[in-house]
């Protein structure tokens, strides 16, 4: 048997960017005040016409080549085997920031009260008991999903690259977007 | 997991400083970045903090003013929460909650809680001084002895409660009130008492269906209704809905979140909703696809409907009302009696007109013409009452005897009262208004309001003219208010007392929307020095009887625990299916229900026992008997001003949370390019609005999700932020909502102001 690598699903369409998900984080691993690890960006107008009426939700996109693995000195990083989830091991961590400083999605946060750096762990600890990421189980439109195996993932309709998310091919995002789709308006 | 810090608790609770000071502390020490660091430690993603079990689960809900009163597990360690979740039994919940209900224990943690019972010494002076809580229902007890020793009654004594804790034992404090005397109540609602009104006289009571059932509808028109912000669980059936097939047509004078979910959108004039309804109504009628048999069978006054329609409506009347242009119009009217089953959620936001009623009305006419009342996945939604059958037992007190009182009209009402039989007696409590509560002060004598008790409310940032408010409390002798933060009431308090969050005390929970019951049981104990209402009333109740025996007739033996066990009773029990409130310590239950449609029996409770198109008793109140047009409000300034909710806060809370402040540091006015060029503003720059009540500073951000004509700021109160909407809203009353709730609506998205650069 092949490894797997789970990943998320992000449903555009179906996102309504109420910020369930980074607060389910936030709920669930009390980050120290301005670091989160789940955020959910607004799409510019130049791509969704609405300023604030399409998002991305996003954390740690656990790559399948991941840099800050890569760039990290002490080797606080490492790939789980069993479902790619990547892991930053923050009690190895000396707060030099390489890794904050390498990824271009932004996913791993200095933490100013530890010196140290943190990230989305994909609630690997959930998953290890058969529960869902805690971002995953607090969105209430079933926007954002969780993907067990990408290998096996449905792609029709999908896209690895929402316009607006940056693309880095090489390291092989483990997410997948729906777009957004806009109504017929009409307007006085 | 890391430790938990027993000792900073401890320190913390012990704590004797004023807010003030302790805050001053924390800055000092540098403490305040994470503070409460001790209970709130944050966790590290491979401290196993997960899911490895051993905690003690316990059963919340969520008892804010909101459609989704979702149903919460709790997750505690030590006598500390870690975590909580949404309830996974229930199907509504499911598992999730929202931005909010994910913050609510750092409600409960915030380091800005009001921990003991204080006293300003003038009034927004911030000059706190911690008292015991003896001391404080002393200065309390002796006050209302006084009032009533000076005006032979405690009518002098004002109540002003509304919608900051639906769990069913805060009823306790309307009890606390009645167990003293006849009182004045500020009563009514703020929020849907329009749209009630027209309902009952359409249906013969407000009854919505199942919004699980939404996965049946065919065709579905979100009507000034906004549930990607103020509903989120509810738009997974609807996106069910559409995967089914079904077109979502939403209508808002704002392009909503929940109109970028649209298959379309229409941006109408604001306050034109009931023209719009017409005129579909005119064109399906024109066309012959109204249900026959529904009108005949099951209404009264269909002809006369008709007769109005093709006398004084056409499609191009509404089209030229409305904006919306006739073969729009023409089309959805179409598309929506043909598809079957089609149904309108009617948000609450569109009756806040001074044509609310009758526009609900007409709406209502639409939906039933084309014969969708009744249906599974159809239906006109608004909201019920359903499930409320509790006994109310902490709301209904006996008065001291010899209490005197207000001598003529009945007593207060409010559309969760279930009638406390205080229309026989000789005398009543006073009701004024809530929705003119500076007005209502101002203007009551013989006697005067001499003292307010605010409790589950922040008048300050939720009620109108606020100009008008300040001058009104300044006529009061005496305020106490009871809150868990220091908001913008509070300021202007002489006595505040800390009140427990939901996670400290015993209370039940059902919903206006959805039909699940839902325990709430005390995960964690009080902290600081907070009560819930009940032991406040227990304790106030203790104190009077001490000072003046027999003055109180609140038990002063019960705690919200018992309180909450005295609110079941077998119609509860039977209609959710279960033997014991126990039962609800394994989950949520749901009402169990003969059909998820409202009035699938077509037993209307009019007085026809039909749907009444023409509704006599409508026009007996002063209104049409037909839901005919009613014209908007004349604008008194050049811009519409509204003011709808936020996602990230109900009312004046949760914003003010540091947890929410991550994700919505600042409020903003939302201005349309087109305007923002013409008077020269700029997107992030300071722009200074002035209405006919008052003005205020604030950062524009410049969207086409607002019209041209209008300028948007959400409610709410951020701390240590003086934004206030509500210095900008007069008190204009809608033009329904006295039958059923005792005071007209209040007319909040009427209005209008101007704006320039600062």
């Amino acid at each position: 048997m092949s490894k797997k690598q789970a990943g998320f699903y992000i449903d555009a369409q179906r996102c309504i960017g109420c910020y369930s998900c980074a607060m389910a984080c936030k709920n669930q691993y009390h980050q120290e005040p301005g670091v989160h690890w789940r955020y959910v960006y607004p799409l510019k107008e130049e791509i969704y016409p609405h300023r604030e009426r399409a998002w991305m939700s996003l954390a740690c996109n656990h790559c399948e080549h991941p840099t800050c693995l890569e760039v990290c000195p002490v080797e606080a990083y490492y790939k789980r085997e069993k479902d790619g989830v990547v892991v930053h091991e923050q009690e190895k961590c000396i707060g030099c920031q390489n890794c904050i400083r390498s990824c271009p999605y932004g996913a791993p946060r200095f933490n100013p009260a530890r010196h140290q750096a943190e990230k989305c762990s994909m609630c690997y600890q959930r998953l290890d008991a058969g529960l869902k990421p805690a971002c995953v189980q607090g969105c209430p439109t079933y926007a954002l999903q969780f993907i067990e195996d990408m290998a096996s993932f449905d792609q029709s309709g999908k896209v690895q690259y929402l316009a607006g998310f940056p693309r880095f091919p090489e390291l092989n995002p483990s997410v997948r977007f729906r777009p957004p789709r806009e109504p017929r308006e009409v307007r006085r | 997991m890391a430790p938990i810090d027993r000792k900073f608790i401890e320190r913390a609770l012990a704590s004797p400083v004023t807010r003030r000071k302790f805050l001053q502390g924390l800055l000092v020490s540098g403490a305040l970045a994470s503070m409460p660091g001790g209970l709130l430690k944050a966790v590290t993603s491979e401290a196993g903090i997960t899911y490895e079990g051993k905690y003690q689960v316990f059963r919340n809900a969520c008892p804010r003013n909101c459609y989704d009163t979702c149903s919460i597990k709790t997750y505690v360690k030590d006598g500390v929460v870690q975590f909580i979740e949404g309830a996974p039994e229930s199907t509504f919940t499911a598992g999730a909650l929202c931005v909010k209900g994910f913050s609510y224990w750092r409600r409960a943690y915030s380091p800005d809680r009001i921990k003991y019972p204080m006293v300003q010494q003038g009034r927004g002076s911030g000059n706190w001084k911690r008292v015991s809580w003896d001391e404080a229902m002393t200065r309390i007890a002796k006050k209302i002895l006084e009032i009533k020793k000076k005006d032979d009654s405690l009518l002098g004594l004002g109540l002003t409660k509304y919608s900051g804790n639906f769990g069913i034992t805060n009823y306790g404090v309307e009890g606390m009130m009645s167990s003293l005397g006849y009182t004045t109540r500020f009563v009514g609602t703020p929020c849907w008492p329009a749209g009630i009104d027209a309902q009952n006289y359409d249906l013969g009571n407000m009854w919505c269906n199942d919004p699980e059932d939404f996965v049946h509808a065919r065709y579905a028109i979100l009507w000034g209704a906004n549930p990607a912000w103020c509903s989120v669980h509810t738009m997974k059936f609807i996106y069910e809905a559409q995967e089914r097939g079904a077109k979502l047509v939403v209508v808002d004078p704002v392009f909503s979140q929940t109109a970028a979910k649209a298959d379309e959108y229409w941006r109408p004039n604001t306050g034109q909703d009931g023209a719009l309804a017409l005129g579909m109504c005119r064109h399906i009628l024109d066309k012959g696809m109204y249900d026959k048999e529904f009108v005949t069978q099951h209404a009264v006054g269909f002809e006369e409907f008709a007769e109005y329609l093709r006398r004084e409506v056409t499609v191009e009347w509404a089209a030229q009302k409305s904006g919306i242009p006739a073969q729009d119009i023409a089309k959805v009217a179409e598309e929506f009696a043909t598809a079957k089953p089609a149904t309108i959620w009617i948000g609450y936001g569109l009756q806040r007109h001074v044509n609310g009623g009758a526009m609900v009305r007409a709406i209502d006419a639409l939906v039933a013409m084309t014969g969708n009342v009744g249906k599974v996945g159809g239906g006109a939604r608004y909201g019920h009452l359903y499930t409320w059958g509790f006994n109310y037992h902490a709301l209904i007190q006996k008065q001291p005897e010899g209490s005197k009182g207000y001598v003529g009209a009945t007593g207060p009402m409010g559309e969760f009262d279930t009638g406390q039989g205080a229309k026989a007696a000789k005398y009543s409590d006073r009701a004024v208004n809530i929705n003119q509560t500076a007005r209502m002060i101002l203007e009551t004598n013989d006697p005067p309001v001499r003292m307010l008790w605010v409790s589950c409310k922040n008048p300050f940032s939720q009620d109108f003219d606020l100009t008008m408010l300040k001058k009104a409390f300044k006529k009061l002798e005496m305020v106490v208010v009871v809150d868990q933060f220091y908001n913008q009431t509070v300021e202007q308090a002489d006595i505040v007392l800390p009140v427990t969050t939901l996670l400290e005390e015993w209370t039940q929970n059902v919903s206006y929307w959805h039909y699940w019951m839902s325990l709430n049981e005390q995960a964690i104990k009080p902290m600081f020095e907070s009560k819930s209402n009940i032991e406040i009333a227990a304790l106030l109740s203790a104190k009077m009887n001490q000072l003046s025996p027999g003055s109180c007739t609140f038990s002063p033996k019960l705690n919200s625990k018992k309180w909450m066990e005295m609110e079941f009773n077998k119609g509860i029990y039977d209609l959710f299916g279960i033997k014991s409130w126990q039962d609800l310590r394994k989950g949520p239950v749901k009402a169990k229900l003969a059909s998820s449609a409202a009035w699938h029996d077509y037993k209307f409770k009019t007085p026809s026992g039909k749907y009444e198109f023409k509704s006599d008793l409508c026009k007996e109140h002063g209104h049409q008997a037909l839901p005919e047009y009613l014209a908007n409000r004349k604008p008194y300034a050049p811009y519409r001003l509204l003011t709808p909710h936020s996602k990230f806060n109900i009312h004046s809370q949760f914003q003010n949370l540091d947890w929410m402040a991550e994700f919505n540091p600042e409020p903003f006015v939302y201005i349309n390019p087109k305007l923002a060029a013409k008077k020269g503003i700029a997107d992030g720059s300071l722009v200074k609005l002035s209405s006919k009540v008052g003005e205020m500073q604030i950062k524009a951000k410049l969207t086409d999700n607002v019209a041209p004509d209008t300028l948007l700021m959400y409610e709410g109160w951020f701390n240590k932020n003086p934004y206030n909407v509500q210095n900008m809203v007069d008190d204009t009353s809608a033009d329904m909502g006295k039958w059923k709730t005792g005071a007209p609506g209040v007319a909040i998205h009427d209005q209008f102001c101007d704006v320039n650069p600062a």
